[in-house]
């Protein structure tokens, strides 16, 4: 533990002074915060070059995009789809021999085509303070080679490298007329011609590209990529969020900020455009199909008037939760087009949503500053969090928590979650059903019984008919959920949250990302052996899977 | 300006609402603390169709002395018959009226505009009071005109029916101040009316936030102990503010400027603060959970308090409107979160929500 509080404000120090153009001041910003099951600590931040001033700053929220590309590192075979792959170990040996010279800079290899060319030194190295405890750097062992991440920053998609520390993205694309605003990635996207990003832009344009392409070029252009809805000629409006559809053979869905999202399939023809009926009734639902089965996108969901926020599919696929400007949050049966369950926000619009990998919970925020609980099974919400300072912008299920296992009795399941705001803390939650305690209903509506505590939950949603949306509950009927950890992550108001394996990653509004390590997870890397440091016995499993 | 008038009209084209004027407000010398209060105001429709109201009424009186809210419903009334959908008006009489009554706002410096806005409202208040007890003298006496007198407190207990104007309707709501001594546990409850609340703030922070703050828990100790009417002493005690009854038009004024004791002058704070389109009062003692919608923003632009610069930005038939002296012009609603703040103290944004109106709305259930 000793050791790895002092790796951690090493880092943070040195990755100061390195990149002294960036400003991180001194604002009693802690780089490791504390739960019960140990201390995160800050790993490494992840940054556009700092000397880059963005005119559209401000204008564009970054967010994040984890990338886990499959082929391992290792194994270089000479082909052109794994050139890139040979560059990670290469990388990370050329930082291993640079990384001891304090504060020095580290020449970075990218291989092209399997051939590998010393690039320009323009990327720096923060891994600097691990070279002390002697043992191997972080990098090396860092666990998913070819974990990547991929944010917004102005008019610049960045794609950084999460097996180093580096703070200088690997590659960096320009988007001349419009900004990349939102975008995603699947590994089994499964589309036959490899693409597994999508990328939404601010001009509702949308692009899918291979990672892996883009990861071969260094150039600042999008390599290989085909566009949709091309100078907006399906829609003109910004997109919102993006999603592939799980087991979609390709098929994505794109949000746009004038409350309609519609389906691409990629077998269909990017060329030729669809058209679809005029939406009559701007206020209601409505599911429109292409005229033509061979255009593309095949359909058009009009779901609310003002912007979506965010859309998700649920783990299987089966479910698809909208959340928007009107603060509310539908979730729809993607499959039958049909509207299942939803509700308001306490308050004003809704922000993002995150579904739990059981399927059964969704997490929205938003701008009421609560961070909700929304039960599938009971169709209403269950449960508020309680802490942020202002509008919650980021939620995130923790699928790799499993929880203590001393008071784990029976079908208790306990949940970990995560949320950010732009109050710049990032909070962590316990939740499970038993414990929550639902206040006693003064004024029942229809009748419904009082509540106790726990989960006879079910026994109350019968009211709840299928398809039908909730008006927004009162203060004092929902249970609420206090934070177990509030940590301060940013001077700036925070955007995005992931959990991953062994780290968390935040992101704030101006596009600097902090991965934040584990307990354990760190010890575990450098030591190179497969026991654990003693705090933490268990393996990290995704819950209720 | 005729031309941005048609700018204007272009952009809303048939969604031009029925029966409603955009006109811009010339500057008569850093009156701009004015004229955006002004269009804030115009804008709140239940207090705008009270003056037009009032006018009427008054149109041809006897004795046609002019006070600040005759000069107000002429204003509103000279913009409201316009021929013409857009354009500029010169609030000149309203503007001598006021420099007339106030000698805050005598000279050409830079003004404070929610200082404005509460000496405006007090003023109507003061003359609509002094015109009814007017118009009730001689018929009643005056027993009302105690219990109406001052403004603030005194309401417990005991409630006279107060004299409610038009003003009160609109804008007033009352706090309870509670007092819990911490050796007895009585608490005391003093109510207060207010017309605005104004409201501290923090760095990256929500309006909601800063409204669970100012009816948070606080502890009234060592120096400044509480006098327990029950134990007769003074006491540690715990006070809270909540309100007891949401105004109509709830006024949220942002305290950007504050006094630094070691710079001995008014600073600043650009902090962002970030304010939904809509919200919903918590703290109240309503059953229901009062829900408000925004529609109207004074801002302040500039880096300090002496100089600067005020616009408007205001939401009208689901369109929002930027006011800017002369100019007006339609806005996206997303640009409302660009007058939030800034995130970092050193930061080009200088343009920063400093008043915020919100209309409550109706109760769909009860
Ligand atoms: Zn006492």
């Amino acid at each position: 533990m000793n050791n790895s509080s002092t790796n951690a404000s090493t880092t943070s120090t040195t990755s100061t002074t390195i990149n002294g153009g960036i400003s991180t001041p001194n604002t009693g910003l802690k780089n490791y915060f504390k739960t019960p099951e140990g201390r995160y600590n800050l790993h490494s931040e992840k940054s556009h070059p700092s000397t880059l001033l963005h005119f559209s700053h401000g204008k564009s929220v970054s967010q994040v995009t984890l990338a886990n590309l499959k082929e391992k590192s290792a194994s270089t075979t000479p082909t052109s789809s794994s050139g890139y792959s040979a560059t990670s170990s290469v990388r990370s040996a050329a930082a291993k021999l640079l990384g001891t010279s304090n504060g020095g800079r580290a020449l970075s290899f990218v291989g092209v085509n399997g051939a590998n060319k010393v690039v320009a030194a323009t990327t720096k190295t923060a891994s600097i303070g691990n070279s002390s405890n002697g043992g191997s750097l972080p990098m090396a062992n860092f666990d998913g080679k070819g974990l990547y991440i991929i944010f917004n920053v102005g008019d610049t998609l960045y794609i950084g490298d999460l097996n180093t520390q580096e703070k200088d993205p690997i590659k960096s694309i320009n988007f001349a007329n419009s900004n990349p605003v939102c975008h995603t990635f699947n590994p089994e996207a499964n589309a036959k011609d490899g693409h597994d990003l999508l990328i939404g832009l601010n001009s509702g344009e949308v692009y899918t590209v291979s990672l892996r392409q883009q990861l071969q070029d260094i150039g600042k252009k999008l390599i290989g990529a085909q566009v949709y809805n091309k100078d907006g000629s399906i829609n003109n409006s910004r997109c919102t969020s993006l999603a592939w559809v799980p087991q979609g053979n390709g098929a994505f869905v794109v949000a746009h900020a004038d409350g309609n999202f519609y389906v691409y399939e990629k077998g269909k023809d990017a060329t030729i455009d669809s058209s679809f009926s005029l939406i009559k009734d701007p206020t209601h639902f409505s599911v429109a199909h292409a005229k033509s089965n061979k255009s593309n996108p095949v359909a058009r969901w009009h779901i609310c008037q003002g912007s979506i926020n965010r859309i998700a599919f649920s783990p299987d696929g089966t479910h698809l939760a909208v959340v928007g400007r009107d603060g509310f949050l539908r979730v729809y049966d993607y499959q039958k087009e049909q509207l299942l369950c939803g509700g308001k926000s306490y308050y004003g619009a809704i922000l993002c949503c995150a579904w739990s990998m059981d399927g059964k919970y969704i997490l929205t925020g938003g701008e009421d500053d609560l961070v909700q609980v929304w039960s599938m099974e009971d169709r209403k919400v269950i449960a508020w969090g309680e802490g942020h300072n202002s509008w919650v912008s980021g939620v995130a299920f923790d699928p790799y928590w499993s929880p203590p296992s001393s008071d784990s009795t029976g079908e208790n399941v306990m949940y970990r979650f995560g949320s950010v705001g732009q109050d710049t803390q990032l909070l962590l939650w316990d939740f499970s059903m038993d414990e929550l305690v639902v206040p006693l209903r003064r004024c029942p509506p229809g009748g419904s019984p009082t509540y106790s505590a726990g989960s006879q939950s079910s026994q109350w949603d019968s009211a709840v008919p299928s398809g039908t949306l909730q008006p927004a509950p009162c203060m004092r009927d929902v249970p609420k959920l206090s934070p177990l950890v509030a940590h301060r992550v940013y001077s700036e108001p925070l955007s995005d949250l992931i959990f991953t394996q062994h780290t968390i990653l935040t992101a704030c509004r101006e596009g600097h990302v902090k991965v934040w390590m584990r307990p354990g997870s760190s010890e575990s890397i450098s030591t190179d052996s497969e026991t654990l440091s003693s705090s933490t016995e268990k393996t990290p499993i995704p819950n209720c899977k | 300006m005729g031309a941005a008038g048609s700018k204007l009209e272009k952009a809303l084209g048939d969604h031009f609402p029925e029966g409603e004027r955009y006109f811009g407000l010339e500057n008569f010398g850093n009156t701009c603390y004015c004229n955006s209060v002004l269009q804030a105001l115009y804008f709140c429709v239940p207090f705008r169709e009270k003056l037009l109201e009032y006018y009427e009424k008054n149109k041809n009186p006897a004795d046609p002395e002019e006070n600040l809210l005759t000069c107000l419903a002429d204003l509103f009334t000279q913009i409201s018959s316009q021929k013409k959908k857009t354009g500029v008006i010169a609030p000149k009489r309203f503007v001598q009226r006021v420099r007339k009554e106030n000698e805050l706002f005598r000279g050409y410096m830079h003004q404070d505009a929610h200082e404005f806005l509460n000496f405006l409202l007090n003023e109507l208040v003061d003359i609509l009071e002094k015109e009814c007890s007017a118009a009730k003298d001689g018929s009643e006496n005056s027993s009302e005109k105690v219990a109406n007198g001052p403004r603030n407190g005194l309401a417990n207990g005991v409630q006279k029916e107060p004299l409610v104007t038009w003003v009160h309707k609109n804008f007033q709501g009352i706090l309870t101040n509670e007092t819990k001594c911490l050796r007895c546990e009585t608490v005391t409850a003093r109510d207060e009316t207010f017309l605005d609340l104004s409201l501290d703030i923090e760095q990256n922070s929500s309006i909601t936030s800063c409204l669970k703050n100012f009816s948070s828990t606080e502890t009234l100790n060592a120096e400044d102990k509480f006098f327990c009417d029950k134990c007769c002493s003074l006491q540690e005690a715990q006070k809270r503010m909540k309100i007891k009854k949401p105004p109509h038009i709830l006024v949220i004024h942002l305290k950007r400027f504050k006094y630094i004791e070691n710079l001995g002058r008014y600073k600043k704070l650009s902090y962002r603060v970030v304010f939904p389109l809509e919200l919903k009062l918590t703290n109240t003692m309503e059953d229901a959970d009062s829900e408000y919608s925004l529609f109207a923003v004074v801002v302040h632009v500039g880096t300090g308090p002496n100089h600067g610069h005020y616009v408007s930005l205001v939401k009208s038939h689901n369109h929002w409107l930027f006011f800017d002296d002369e100019n007006v012009d339609m806005i996206d609603e997303a640009a409302v979160q660009t007058f939030f703040g800034s995130a970092q103290e050193y930061s080009s944004n200088s343009e920063h929500g400093y008043i915020l109106f919100y209309e409550r709305l109706s109760n769909e259930t009860s």
